[in-house]
């Protein structure tokens, strides 16, 4: 297991810090589920992003035309 | 000719001329649906009774001339993730089963504006949070997967249980299921068609789209609902615009990229020849192939997963706290792990999205589309998890589903899917078109083109 990789206890302390409770029966394959997810995603720190920002749009003036069907 | 067999476009003239009632059309439809849902389950609900009294009000508006465009009296299924008020949105879930959508989404009133008539909601995976659908079999072997999430969608227009349907699709969810059933399904660009009354997977990169027989079909389904609604803050403010194709079919003076890398790596050789073989038809149509480099492919899955993992435990946050036994498996499982994801993940994965969009439009200067295949294998049999490549390696049969849709998803940009052929085992093949933003004119006008060139496919026929 790599450092970076959490144990089953580590997730469960990690879903409980964001208010998820999880049964003890669970705690090994939330574990290695999350730690796939993260091997993939991982993957994103090669890319050197410099200032490239966030893709989500954010636009300061909402329109407040009405709704059309 | 059973009414039930009609694409849209055909329905559509058949009804404007007259020679066609919405109830003739409705009542056809649904004997299909009793004949053939036993076997296929591509409905969560088929709401007969309202369909029926659709009918004949649209044949009496009709008759006293009030007709209202090509959508009028046309029989059409809606994905169980898209609200209609006054039946349940359950999205293929425990987790709603007390569910009632008090009002439409906003597709689903523009349907309603447009005269088409309501069949009922259609299966979906769980809250659209796979790629099989499990409850629904494939309109060509029942033996295989539907596909999905759109699933029921597909599987109801393929075997004429619906003239049209809508799905939606944040990895590939109306074009995997498409290409799997032999169906049309459009992916417009993100924000065309508005979200509002659709649960959400992924807020940034969930779709609308129609699934159909025909690209003129989807050109007919796509005019009708294109169109702002600030509700959706994705929601783009582009002109509408009448999506219907030219009847021409000189494609010349067109570039049309086929890729040389990502799109036929790990792919079923079957698939590989029927996309190239169409590819060579829009080359002898009059279109130029130019050959493009993918950018960026490393980081496709790992992009798409850093926005849908966490965007996806966001939307079920409360619920995963107070009823998570009420979730299949599969989806609970990725729902928890989602928790574990860091922000700085999340982070990564919307600045490489901004990434791979520059380099999109910068790829998309040199020619006006990209033909590739929708997904690299057909159907798999019901059960199958994975898929052995010639080189030995393995991949997850939804990993696989997803990998070549997920591009469209995270660029955000158009892609039809339509089918090119049949492997020897007869299943369908698809073949996706990409484009520009807001190009969705162009995909259709090569789709048509294309399909002007084949022979008129036969619906689906489970065996």
């Amino acid at each position: 297991m790599s450092a970076e990789e959490l144990t089953p206890s580590e997730a469960a302390r990690w879903a409980a810090r964001g208010g998820l409770l999880l049964p003890a029966d669970r705690h090994a394959a939330i574990a290695a589920t999350a730690n796939h997810i993260h091997s993939v995603v991982a993957v994103l720190r090669e890319l050197n992003l410099g200032d490239t920002p966030p893709a989500p749009a954010y636009r300061a003036s909402q329109e407040r035309r009405d709704a059309t069907v | 000719m059973q009414p039930y067999e009609l694409s849209l476009t055909e329905a559509a003239d058949a009804i404007r001329a007259r020679q066609l009632s919405p109830v003739e059309l409705a009542d056809s439809v649904l004997e299909r649906i009793a004949q053939t849902e036993p076997h296929l389950h591509a409905y969560a609900t088929v709401t007969a009774e309202r369909t029926r009294r659709a009918a004949r009000e649209g044949e009496h508006d009709i008759a006293a001339g009030r007709y209202r465009g090509p959508l009028h009296g046309i029989p059409m299924g809606v994905k169980d993730l898209i609200d209609v008020a006054g039946v349940a949105t359950t999205a293929g879930s425990r987790v709603r089963a007390d569910h009632r959508a008090q009002t439409d989404s906003t597709v689903a009133a523009r349907l309603t504006r447009a005269g088409a008539v309501l069949l009922g909601k259609t299966h979906t995976h769980e809250f659209a949070y796979g790629l099989t659908t499990p409850q629904t079999r494939n309109a060509w072997d029942t033996g295989r997967v539907a596909g999905g999430s759109s699933g029921g969608s597909a599987v109801a227009v393929a075997a004429g249980m619906a003239t049209f349907a809508l799905g939606t699709d944040t990895g590939g969810s109306i074009r995997v299921p498409s290409a799997l059933n032999g169906v049309v399904g459009l992916k417009p660009t993100y924000g065309l068609l508005p979200r509002h009354g659709v649960t959400s997977l992924s807020w940034s990169l969930d779709h609308v789209g129609p699934i159909t027989r025909t690209v003129e079909d989807a050109a007919l389904v796509l005019t009708a609902l294109a169109g702002h609604d600030p509700r959706d803050p994705a929601s783009l403010t582009a002109p509408a615009i009448d999506y219907r194709p030219p009847a021409a079919v000189d494609l010349k003076g067109l570039r049309i990229g086929v890729p040389r890398n990502y799109y036929f790596d790990h792919i079923a050789p079957e698939i590989e020849a029927a996309v190239r073989h169409a590819i060579d038809q829009l080359q002898a149509l009059g279109a130029r192939l130019v050959e493009v480099e993918i950018p960026m492919t490393r980081y496709v899955q790992a992009t798409q997963w850093g926005l849908m993992v966490p965007e996806a435990t966001a939307y079920h946050a409360d619920t995963l706290r107070t009823v998570p036994e009420l979730y299949e498996a599969d989806v609970r499982i990725l729902l928890e792990a989602g928790e574990l994801m860091t922000a700085g993940d999340y982070l990564r994965a919307q600045r490489s999205r901004t990434l791979m969009r520059q380099e999109w439009a910068r790829m998309l200067e040199d020619v006006d589309l990209i033909a590739a295949p929708t997904v690299p294998a057909t159907a798999v049999r019901v059960g199958q998890e994975t898929i052995t490549w010639a080189d030995g390696s393995v991949e997850g049969v939804s990993d696989a589903y997803v990998r070549l849709s997920a591009p469209a998803n995270i660029t955000g940009v158009p892609s039809l899917s339509l089918p090119v052929g049949h492997d020897t085992a007869g299943l369908p093949i698809g073949m996706q078109l990409l484009g520009r933003p807001l190009e969705e004119s162009v995909l259709l006008r090569v789709g048509h083109a294309y399909e002007q060139t084949q022979p008129v496919r036969d619906l689906a026929r489970a065996t």
